[in-house]
């Protein structure tokens, strides 16, 4: 996955998660509080700019992991320019581009676009277990943890079990056709629920072994130089914030 | 199907993150009380989790011929019971957003609302229902699997309707206009993924019917039959 490469590997790596997700909160009520279009188009350039410039994350890479998402903006931009009539004609429903509806789409694509900035920030600077150390600082219950991390860490373990198996079935021609392709991804996915089941049972014993007594702990992991940080993010949100209330 | 990040108005993001809030509450505790009973349910529902992520990946090949994704919410709800997936699928979800920046933060409490409550919910309503009216074992298991996909799509409509209405003809026409537009991919997806579900729990109930009795899909003298 490309956010986990970058979440690993970029500049701000060693700076504390808690400014990290303080900037990004920031950025999301930038977004949610910029009065007009071009504020929030505005506040995505800041965001991705940061991203780029500040965290050292490559231009490509960035606009490789946009992609989707924005693509995804545009369908759902579409669908909402989209009307269907009901009462035009006699023959039931007409389709047709509503163009007074402009300034609200134009309003929710820059808003969703400047949230996906801050989301696309945060993802590529912080990797999921700083995530999930900053959730239990936030006082999210342990056993939500606990499924964050077991879902986390058996991700990459079950996910090289499906392209193993995927490339066995491949070389068997298992894939050639629907029926036949139908049929390898449903024994793919009731072999995966087997080893579900079975690496759980592992996961259990090897706990019971080495006397585990419930919840999951992990060693927190410390930053220099957090409280600087902390306040950085903290003043530079609030300056981006301050944006949008100073411009129209 | 997700919601993009940042799409709804605030009211609505924070009014459904309200809505799903008791859900993921009662799956927490219901989870907590099947560990408290199995201590080994703690491991199994965290590798559940990662198992309907790494689902939700896979490309399945479509009726139409577009690839779409499975959703996994019925087969979870039917394996795991429909409670528990209200947090699994909040966890699952928070994680596409991270890792894929699919959906969103913002969106998180929609789009739970949608995927990992209705969802999961109806799916074993209808299977449960389907086992009582006495149906064959695969088609009650296609029944439960593409109708939770149906009333999913159906939800995440019904919430854009109301996020934006129509300006001419209100919520109903706007819920009109969203329902025909992703009914184009999302019935032939249902269908698909009904589909697949029947073929995934056909072969673990050939090969793997001791797991599938101790997640007590099926009765224990259905197996034997």
């Amino acid at each position: 996955m490309l956010t986990e490469q970058s979440a690993y590997a970029n500049r701000w790596r060693r700076v504390t998660p808690v400014a990290k997700g303080c900037f990004s909160l920031c950025g999301m009520i930038a977004a949610f509080a910029a009065g007009s279009p071009r504020t929030a188009l505005i506040i995505a350039l800041i965001l991705s700019a940061v991203s780029v410039f500040g965290a050292g994350i490559p231009l490509l890479r960035y606009l490789r992991v946009a992609a989707p998402p924005l693509f995804f903006l545009l369908a759902s931009a579409l669908s909402l320019a989209i009307s269907l009539d009901f009462s035009t004609s006699a023959t039931g429903v007409s389709l047709h581009f509503s163009g007074s509806d402009f300034s609200r789409i134009a309003q929710a694509s820059s808003r969703s676009l400047a949230c996906v900035t801050a989301l696309l920030f945060l993802a590529l600077t912080t990797p999921l277990s700083d995530i999930i150390s900053l959730l239990r600082r936030c006082k999210i219950p342990e056993i939500l943890l606990d499924l964050m991390t077991l879902c986390y860490r058996t991700l990459f373990v079950l996910s090289e079990a499906v392209h193993d198996t995927m490339t066995a079935q491949s070389a068997r021609l298992g894939y050639t056709t629907l029926t036949v392709s139908m049929r390898s991804l449903g024994g793919l996915i009731s072999n995966l629920i087997v080893q579900v089941w079975q690496r759980s049972l592992a996961l259990h014993n090897a706990a019971q072994a080495r006397n585990n007594d419930g919840a999951l702990r992990f060693l927190e992991n410390s930053y220099a130089n957090s409280r600087l940080s902390i306040s950085i993010a903290v003043v530079s949100g609030c300056l981006m914030v301050a944006l949008t209330a100073i411009l129209p | 199907m997700h919601i993009m990040e940042g799409f709804l108005p605030v009211t609505h993001a924070i009014g459904w993150s309200v809505a799903s809030a008791p859900f993921v509450a009662y799956g927490m505790y219901t989870i907590n009380k099947r560990i408290q009973e199995k201590p080994e349910q703690r491991m199994l529902l965290g590798v559940a989790a990662a198992f309907t992520f790494v689902l939700s990946a896979l490309k399945m090949p479509s009726v139409t011929g577009s690839s779409s994704h499975p959703t996994g919410t019925g087969l979870g709800a039917i394996l795991f019971g429909p409670a528990a997936m209200a947090p699994i699928g909040l966890v699952v979800l928070l994680f596409q957003a991270m890792l894929l920046a699919h959906g969103g933060l913002t969106t998180l409490g929609a789009n739970v609302f949608s995927m990992a409550v209705v969802g999961p919910f109806a799916a074993a309503a209808i299977y449960r229902f389907a086992k009582a009216a006495k149906m064959p074992f695969g088609f009650s298991i296609f029944l439960a699997a593409s109708l939770a996909d149906l009333l999913t799509y159906i939800t995440t409509s019904a919430q854009l309707a109301l996020a934006f209405p129509d300006p001419a003809g209100g919520v109903a026409a706007s819920f009109a206009k969203f329902t025909a537009v992703f009914a184009v991919t999302q019935i032939p997806l249902a269908i698909s993924e009904g589909l697949l579900t029947v073929l995934v729990m056909n072969a673990l109930a050939r090969f793997n019917p001791l797991e599938l009795k101790e997640m007590k899909v099926v009765a224990a003298q259905e197996m034997q039959a």
